[in-house]
């Protein structure tokens, strides 16, 4: 049984968190899509005017992954607005490595970050899932998320930098 | 009709707060409005803001029936996404219905997207609901596109007693 320790992101795990944004992207089939580099990443979270916040998992040496990591889980969040009930925390990835799941590290993961949305006056958590990702939305779901998109009818929309561009200048 | 976009100011949290209702009515979900104006000065005008907000404001001789001049806003804030960085999020954009159809949501939407870009976001996003083909297309004709539709992304949320629950089983520090 591993042990593992849960901490706050430093500066220093930029090179891991990337690394583990780039597996889960691939997991969700969209691997090309990650253009964020170590760079942007150190400046975006911990710069003047952090963009997010992060969790790592940590397991001792001697506990390695078959690569030699010890950082192997990561949640990234930041806190959002909604006009009907106040501050939120909005999840933005939460992944632990295939060989170190099962143990419980994703579920001390949310509780932790639940317990942050508590502690920091937050009504609620918010997050999106792929509709086919079937295992994630069972584990939330077993914890008591709803599915507002189901539920509601919410869809998720972007707009990305070329029309947002073509927007600024009409 | 003339008409001014501009940074909302704590004073106008009344006018966001009254048009937020409207929204929600809109949207059918009125009784899920829980704050108050009291709760967007807080959250939005001290040192750490939560969210940042644009009104679009008309003249005296063209107030709305029942007076007011304030007639539109949008609420937006900054994400991250791991995948492309900088992000900006409106998580609202409303006109009052009598002042629609004169660029006004294009104008406020145009100001959020111009704040965006001078921060570095690389993506506006945004939420709509299934039913609301009006806004749909509005965001569809900017070119927007529905990542529900093509990547099949859902909106999950835990709250109210899911949220206290999964935080009273946190581990202890």
């Amino acid at each position: 049984m591993a042990n593992f320790i849960l901490r706050k992101a430093e500066p220093k795990d930029v090179s891991d968190i990337l690394r583990l944004i780039k597996e889960l992207a691939k997991f969700e089939e969209m691997e090309e899509q990650v253009i964020l580099t170590e760079k942007e990443l150190l400046e975006d979270g911990f710069g003047d005017h952090p963009f997010y916040h992060c969790f790592v998992a940590e397991v001792p040496k001697d506990q390695q992954s078959l690569e030699g990591y010890t950082v192997i889980g990561f949640a990234m969040y930041y806190f959002t607005y909604d006009p009907w009930i106040g501050k939120l925390l909005y999840l933005e990835d939460f992944y632990v490595m295939t060989e170190f799941r099962g143990i419980g590290i994703g579920s001390h993961i949310l509780k932790l970050l639940s317990q942050t949305a508590v502690k920091t006056r937050c009504s609620s958590m918010h997050f999106i899932v792929a509709e086919n990702n079937k295992q994630s939305i069972e584990f939330y779901k077993r914890r008591g998320a709803s599915d507002l998109s189901f539920e509601e009818g919410w869809r998720l929309f972007a707009i990305e930098k070329e029309d947002l561009l073509k927007i600024t200048t009409k | 009709m003339n008409f001014k976009i501009r940074a909302a100011k704590q004073d106008d949290c009344k006018d966001i707060s009254r048009m937020i209702m409207e929204l929600a009515v809109y949207e059918k979900m009125p009784e899920q409005v829980k704050i108050s104006y009291k709760e967007l000065e807080r959250d939005g005008f001290s040192p750490n803001p939560f969210f940042e907000c644009l009104v679009a404001e008309v003249p005296e001789e063209h107030k709305s029936e029942e007076g007011y001049t304030v007639v539109g806003y949008a609420l937006f804030f900054y994400t991250y996404s791991t995948w492309k960085g900088r992000s900006v999020y409106m998580e609202d954009l409303y006109v009052m219905p009598e002042f629609r159809g004169k660029g006004i949501g294009k104008g406020l939407m145009s100001k959020v997207a111009q704040v965006g870009k001078e921060k570095q976001c690389v993506r506006l996003q945004l939420s709509v609901l299934d039913w609301n083909t009006p806004s749909l297309e509005f965001y569809v004709a900017k070119g927007a596109q529905d990542l529900t539709a093509s990547e099949g992304w859902h909106f999950l949320r835990f709250d109210g007693e899911a949220l206290d629950k999964l935080a009273n089983e946190a581990p202890k520090d």
